[in-house]
């Protein structure tokens, strides 16, 4: 992956510079903001605290030191309880939506914006319809036709239907639009063929652009849960927003395993998280926030 | 569209280009919507293996059923307290990392990370943090307000629970749009509002929003579909509908009919009504401005 150094360092520099001063410029922003950062890490700092905790301790509630049970719960969780491969089926799926998103949308993307054909509004206007109709509104025939077409817990069925995306399109249309004919001009568009023209010249003229939607179609795919709940019953093939679902229930002598389960947690966090870490810049500047 | 003057020409070209996402939209999107339609026209028995068409009986069941009416009026009002919160929590917050000087870039990916929070991690958390009888959260709400919190027995604890989760999720995303909408305010407004101190927060009102009021409509579509369809998983992790329906959200109860009572009519004629409610927020966001179209989904 790659880290953009030059913000990490920036952001670490900016962060002592804010120790070292001692809030002196604006301490009630400082205190505003800082009040408002711990509210939201909150709940994740106590899951990962009482993540290593067995679970006496975390039924000792107000116990708040890191536990002794270490890490063990974090490799009880992926192997005993298999969270490795719901993380590897979540993991596939993601990739396999966002690369096929990607790619789908920038053939759409090509055509509407280089080539001249009849109907070209309608077809855009027929894409730009579907930010209508979300999951919910079509879920019931959409799982029958998995059913029918024996997709039912399958790849195909957890992928294929994010595959195209009115978000992707529009975005890659309207950055296609504002390269300038001359920047293009260099790769005469009778010389060259449209999917070499695509390759060399506006995919590295989009870099920014499709690592920010790769980064959000990443996200949004890993954090899926209501479409694999319905489509995917056996449980070797669900995704890991389901398998935390599974794992509600792990426990000893009717008590439950706190502890494991907030571990599961944090690991099924992870991947989005420092997927927005990593490439926040791409992200955020995709999302119109230049930084 | 800009035009090119070396476009291709070929239209064969341009359809086989757009043939996948034509494809998918058409099987996965248009196909399935309309299938619904039908679908919310008969009644369906024996599992789903017959049906029957009824007309608009489905609507009729719903349009009588005490349960879905009291389903409609609590997903309205969860909405309604989701989107307000966030909002102006997220104003707030995006409002004082646009003002900080020290720390910005540190500052801002502390406040958007849950952006990349899965609900379903949202949900587990706060099923434990909060958990009646375990959580470290309930012990202390109890301690200090002497209140007895159990969200498992009382529905309107459980209802404050889910929308304290759903908030924290939701957040991140508004603080993005709204700080890239604050940057666009020219600096000279900036600096008039930042003369007379007392008058801040009015000024604020008064300049800001109206200057961010397309980022806020779009906000508010958006937060509003996320109360609507976002927050399943955390209503099937944390709650079941329950306790005695009182969060029993409109999605939910689809989901019930659907896929535990076999009820395919009556799901896809909620499918409809939610239909209408969302298709026609989106449609109002595109008509009011489109300079967020590509956001949706």
């Amino acid at each position: 992956m790659a880290v953009d150094n030059d913000t990490d360092r920036r952001a670490l520099s900016d962060a002592a510079a804010v120790a070292s001063r001692t809030l002196t410029g604006q301490p009630l922003v400082h205190l505003g903001l800082v009040t408002a950062i711990l509210l939201m890490a909150s709940p994740l700092l106590l899951a990962f605290v009482m993540s290593t905790q067995t679970i006496p301790e975390v039924y000792d509630i107000t116990n708040l030191g890191i536990g002794s049970d270490g890490l063990s719960n974090y490799v009880e969780v992926l192997t005993t309880y298999e969270l490795l491969g719901y993380m590897v089926n979540s993991l596939v799926m993601s990739i396999v939506v966002t690369v096929g998103k990607l790619a789908v949308s920038l053939f759409a993307a090509l055509a509407l914006v280089y080539y001249d054909f009849r109907f070209k509004n309608a077809v855009f206007f027929l894409i730009l319809f579907t930010l209508m109709f979300p999951v919910p509104v079509r879920i019931v025939p959409l799982y029958e036709l998995m059913v029918a077409w024996g997709w039912s817990n399958t790849l195909l069925a957890l992928t294929g239907p994010y595959l195209a995306s009115a978000t992707a399109v529009f975005l890659l249309r309207q950055h296609f639009s504002s390269i300038p004919d001359s920047m293009v001009e260099a790769a005469r568009l009778d010389d060259v063929g449209p999917l070499t023209f695509l390759v060399r010249v506006l995919v590295p003229m989009s870099r920014g652009m499709i690592t920010g939607l790769g980064v959000i179609t990443f996200i949004y795919a890993w954090n899926q849960y209501l479409w694999p709940l319905i489509v995917i019953s056996d449980q070797n093939k669900q995704v890991v927003q389901v398998g935390m679902k599974y794992l509600q229930s792990v426990g000893n002598a009717g008590q439950t395993d706190w502890g494991l389960i907030m571990a599961g947690a944090v690991l099924t966090l992870l991947p989005p998280l420092v997927a927005l870490i990593a490439f926040r810049r791409p992200l955020l500047e995709t999302f119109g926030l230049q930084t | 569209m800009s035009t090119h003057e070396n476009a291709y020409q070929s239209t064969r070209g341009a359809y086989l280009l757009l043939l996948p996402t034509l494809a998918v939209i058409l099987a996965f999107l248009y196909y399935p919507t309309v299938q619904t339609l039908r679908l919310s026209l008969y009644k369906t028995f024996l599992f789903g293996q017959r049906s029957s068409f009824v007309g608009l009986d489905n609507f009729a069941t719903l349009a009588t059923s005490g349960t879905y009416l009291r389903s409609v009026g609590l997903t309205f009002l969860f909405a309604a307290i989701v989107v307000t919160t966030t909002l102006v929590v997220g104003f707030a917050v995006a409002f004082l990392i646009y003002e900080v000087t020290d720390g910005k870039a540190a500052y801002m990916i502390a406040a958007i990370w849950p952006y990349a929070l899965p609900t379903a991690v949202a949900g587990t958390v706060f099923l434990f943090l909060a958990h009646p009888s375990v959580g470290i959260y309930t012990h202390y709400i109890e301690s200090w307000f002497g209140i007895e919190f159990d969200w498992f027995t009382s529905g309107w604890q459980a209802f404050v629970v889910l929308a304290v989760a759903a908030v924290w999720k939701q957040v991140g995303y508004n603080v993005i749009f709204m700080l890239a909408a604050m940057n666009k305010v020219p600096a000279s407004l900036n600096e008039a509002v930042e003369l007379d101190g007392v008058e801040t927060w009015r000024r604020l009102v008064r300049v800001y929003v109206p200057l961010m009021s397309p980022t806020l409509v779009f906000l508010v579509v958006m937060n509003t579909i996320y109360a609507f369809f976002g927050t399943f998983a955390l209503i099937d992790l944390m709650t079941q509908g329950g306790p005695t329906n009182a969060t029993n959200f409109m999605i939910y109860q689809l989901f019930r009919d659907a896929f535990q009572f076999d009820n395919l009519g009556l799901a896809s004629a909620q499918s409809i009504i939610l239909f209408v409610v969302v298709g026609g927020l989106t449609y109002v966001q595109l008509r009011v401005s489109d300079e967020y179209a590509h956001y949706g989904a």
